[in-house]
């Protein structure tokens, strides 16, 4: 290329007005979902101090889990632009089975467990395979699958309440909700966790450097830990003041980890961001978006056999109304954690965090014991609330 | 009053954080006159048509922008409108699922009694439609138009505003030859009327056929403002790049090695509505370019898209990569095998556009770059960071967005996503599309270098001169057919044409085949 002059001057480039104004809206979302959080807590905390209490808290981790993990989920149907309502029936449908299998059948939990989970993602590969293939909206598949699913689960539990153990024996299931890490292994299980968090911003922050790419000063990470510090310190104390770490939250940090890996370090994470962002250059592009779709669902199935496992231990047992509405919470999850309902953008620390909002409000409501009209009322207007400011705040950026 | 002015822009300065974008643009415009602004990608252009139509504030700016000789304080587009510019951008802007009569009506319906007179309005459009010329039944949604005719749509929707000052952003990027004729004749009839268009456009020969003068921008200045009917076009390039191009089409001729890609009698049924492809042959060999020429409709980027699994049914034909059948295939598919496709709509299939310069680098390349699913993040930015420099891209980083950078650049980081995935057949169709001179000649030398590596370089172009300059060998397309086949030297920009249109004199059809 030696006719053209090969160094041009930098305004070449044209009027770098990309990050800053995109950083912007992702600050203003980060800082007003704190306000909201804290606010949440303060109203709750003042109008009952027992939502502050140990055991209040302890629950708060137990529900907080069930919403993040089908949340989790919903974020890898989200960012390559679909959309799954089903998950709420699924979650009852999966906990109605396997409480049909452990308490009439008398089956092995653990077995119980693994039949129902191979139904769920099975089911689930194949609302995704109907929706690429047949080109169905992901809405109106799942809008069917909300309705077979509810139908099916009343029919499994015949419209009774089917208890998750027999008697007072605890099985697999009932313990993924009332099994609690002991003292000592929650704080090293914590410290572990921290150690982890510490190395991979440090070989991050590294990497970056070698890369010659722009990173946060040493006093940014350095604060940035000291607040993930606090923060697992803080959970790990309120915990042993109740009974220790429960053992959903450990799932969910499993589930957390998992999740992330998948969507920022692997092909298929990439894929889905691309799909989301567009999907015909992607398909251009060599992304095999058919199987990457249907692969999402599959692990939402999973996760929704997982969740439902969960919700029903909680519940102690499978009633018709388990399950309900979850779908939607999970969605507000989602978008209050800044995901892009439109695909492409999403993270796994945002939705923990709008799952946290999200179940906040629901266990305070519930401990002031407010009717459910308004409980309804509150969903709703959070969730309008949240898509509200992601059509906002997509604008700005 | 000799020099009378309709719009003036006087030393205009804006900044952008880390960016000045323009360091001082001067430049005038007289009523009725057609004044084209040339100069490379970035160059300032963009920004200059935005200072004048509104988009950047009055006030966001430094200088004056005067109308009629007093300053023009137009803090949003709606003012621009209101003071007589209107601006045609690249981009169409129209609902596709409206008529042609609602599209130029649309936010003026004329209505009676609140209700919308569809006769008077569809009468008007009508009406609009002759006084230019134009043959579009106003009742047709603009679906059903082709591209080019939805542009001259856009411009008489523009025009229908009583504007003073049309400011024309590569009006004809999409545009056939012909409907280019019919809007350089738009513009001429408007100069009578006494509208002043201000007309961008990286195609110096229209600029020269239809400027009365030219402003060349380069880095943000004004470098010159000349009479177009003096000007030459390797003027005009020397002062847009700063220096002489000296050979347009550097095309290096390498000796063909064994034969790439075989396609035999493949017929294609396309989509409902869609011109399928009938009975079509060629060979591409190792080292080689093959030039794909046609008019918009003849199936040029189906052919390629067909290849690549991602157009139509295969009816009958054979294709063979390197002496191997290939079945029918996926892009996914396509692109482990080794044929790699740039579409001439980048933006639509290109690029992901809200995300990083690296994000889509690597998109097409990311099986390599895995273990177990796994990306490796120092592979890959070292194949990104190596692509990056070695095809030049202007941008701050590999994560600035890819959405932020000019077209030239975007370009280039989809040919860069397609040579990473280190290809045998690599399809380019219109590369060279709406990217200024410079950038075009390094796409060109980019296709010396795939052919000088033993890759056999399929090139799909509008433009006769470049199919003439870039290629050994030229297939023309009519009507989903061969319309003529040609070896380098042996063609010329008529037969082209003529076997562009189905009347294949000096073909030789058949010859390639032995």
């Amino acid at each position: 290329m030696t006719t053209v002059s090969p160094t041009e001057p930098a305004p070449e480039m044209l009027p770098y007005a990309g990050p800053p104004a995109q950083q912007r809206g992702v600050a203003l979302r980060n800082f007003s979902m704190t306000i909201a959080l804290v606010a949440i807590w303060l109203f709750f905390g003042v109008a009952d101090p027992a939502f502050l209490g140990p055991r209040n808290l302890s629950n708060l981790a137990v529900e907080l889990s069930i919403t993040a993990v089908l949340s989790l989920g919903m974020l890898l149907i989200i960012v390559p632009g679909h959309i799954d309502l089903s998950i709420g029936s699924g979650v009852g449908l999966f906990g109605g089975i396997v409480a049909v299998l452990i308490f009439n059948r008398s089956w092995p939990a653990p077995v119980a467990m693994a039949l129902t989970t191979v139904i769920a993602v099975a089911v689930w590969l194949g609302m995704g395979a109907l929706i690429v293939r047949q080109r169905i909206p992901a809405f109106i598949i799942t809008l069917a699958g909300l309705l077979i699913f509810k139908g099916l689960h009343w029919r499994v539990i015949g419209s009774q309440t089917i208890p998750i153990q027999i008697g007072a024996a605890p099985n697999l299931v009932s313990l993924l909700t009332t099994w609690f890490l002991p003292p000592l292994a929650g704080f090293a299980l914590m410290a572990a966790v921290w150690a982890v968090i510490a190395w991979s911003e440090v070989r991050s922050r590294q990497r970056r450097i070698s890369f010659g790419l722009s990173v946060d000063t040493r006093e940014v990470m350095i604060s940035r830990l000291v607040l993930w510090a606090q923060g697992l310190l803080l959970f790990v104390l309120v915990c042993t003041q109740y009974r220790g770490i429960p053992l959903s939250a450990v799932i969910l940090g499993a589930v957390a980890v998992a999740v992330y890996v998948i969507s920022q370090h692997t092909r298929f994470g990439r894929y889905l961001y691309a799909i989301g962002g567009n999907e015909e250059a992607a398909l251009i592009s060599g992304v095999p978006v058919n199987k990457v779709v249907i692969a999402a669902f599959g692990i939402m199935g999973l996760l929704t056999a997982l969740g439902g496992f969960m919700q029903t231990a909680y519940a102690g047992s499978s009633t018709t109304t388990i399950g309900q509405l979850l779908e939607l919470d999970a969605i507000a999850a989602c978008v209050i954690g800044g995901t892009s309902l439109k695909g492409g953008r999403g993270t796994v620390l945002g939705v923990i965090f709008g799952s946290l909002i999200m179940a906040s409000l629901l266990n305070g409501m519930t401990l002031m014991a407010i009717s459910p009209e308004v409980k309804f009322i509150a969903r709703g207007a959070v969730l309008a609330l949240a898509v509200w400011m992601d059509v906002k705040l997509a604008a700005k950026t | 009053m000799a020099e009378l002015v309709v719009l003036e822009a006087h030393h205009i300065i804006k900044r952008f954080p880390g960016v000045v974008a323009l360091k001082g643009v001067t430049f005038d415009l007289r009523p009725g006159e057609v004044h084209a602004l040339c100069g490379e990608n970035g160059a300032g252009k963009s920004t200059l048509i935005k200072v004048l139509s509104g988009i950047h504030p009055y006030g966001s700016y430094e200088g004056d922008v005067l109308l009629g000789g007093e300053i023009a304080e137009m803090r949003t587009v709606k003012d621009a409108e209101l003071l007589g510019i209107a601006v045609i951008y690249q981009e169409l802007a129209s609902v596709p699922e409206m008529t042609v009569a609602e599209n130029i009506f649309l936010g003026r319906e004329p209505t009676r009694l609140g209700i919308i007179d569809r006769l008077k309005m569809e009468d008007e459009a009508r009406k609009l439609l002759r006084r230019f010329g134009i043959e579009i039944n106003p009742d047709l949604t603009m679906r059903d138009l082709g591209v080019g005719h939805q542009q001259l749509v856009e411009i008489v929707k523009a025009l229908a505003k009583n504007g003073r000052v049309l400011i024309l952003d590569e009006p004809t990027a999409a545009l056939s030859e012909s409907e280019v004729q019919i809007l350089l004749q738009i513009l001429r009839d408007l100069k009578t009327q006494g509208v002043s268009c201000i007309y961008i456009s990286h195609k110096l020969d229209e600029v020269l056929a239809i400027a009365d003068r030219i402003t060349i921008l380069r880095d943000g200045q004004s470098i010159t403002t000349m009479e177009a009917a003096r000007a030459t076009k390797s003027e005009i390039i020397r002062h847009m790049v700063g220096r002489e191009i000296q050979d347009l089409f550097p095309r290096r001729q390498t000796k063909p090695g064994e034969p790439m890609l075989t396609v035999r009698n493949l017929s294609v049924q396309g989509p409902p509505g869609a011109t399928g492809l009938r009975n079509i042959s060629f060979e591409v060999r190792a080292g080689e370019v093959l030039g794909i020429g046609g008019l918009m409709g003849a199936g040029r980027s189906e052919l390629l898209m067909h290849l690549f699994g991602a157009w139509g049914k295969r009816i009958s034909g054979s294709v063979d990569l390197a002496g191997e059948k290939l079945p029918t295939i996926t892009p996914d598919r396509a692109i482990s095998d080794g044929i790699v496709l740039v579409s001439e709509d980048r933006k639509r299939y290109g690029l992901v556009l809200e995300k990083s310069v690296g994000f889509n680098l690597s998109l097409s390349s990311l099986d390599r770059m895995s273990r177990m699913g796994l990306i490796d993040p120092t592979g890959e930015h070292a194949e990104n960071q190596r692509m990056f420099d070695s095809l030049r891209i202007k941008a701050r980083d590999m994560e600035a967005l890819v959405g932020k950078l000019s077209g030239g650049n975007q370009q280039k980081v989809v040919l860069g996503k397609a040579l990473m995935t280190r290809p045998r057949v690599v399809f380019l169709d219109e590369p060279t599309r709406g990217i200024d001179v410079g950038a075009k000649v390094e796409v060109y030398q980019l296709v010396n270098r795939l052919t000088d590596a033993g890759q056999a370089v399929v090139l799909v172009s509008s433009e006769l001169p470049e199919l003439l300059g870039m290629t050994d060998r030229i297939l023309m397309l009519h009507a989903g057919e061969v319309g003529g086949t040609f070896v380098r030297g042996e063609a010329d920009q008529e037969k082209l044409l003529a076997a562009a249109l189905g009347q294949a004199i000096g073909s030789l059809e058949g010859k390639e085949q032995a």
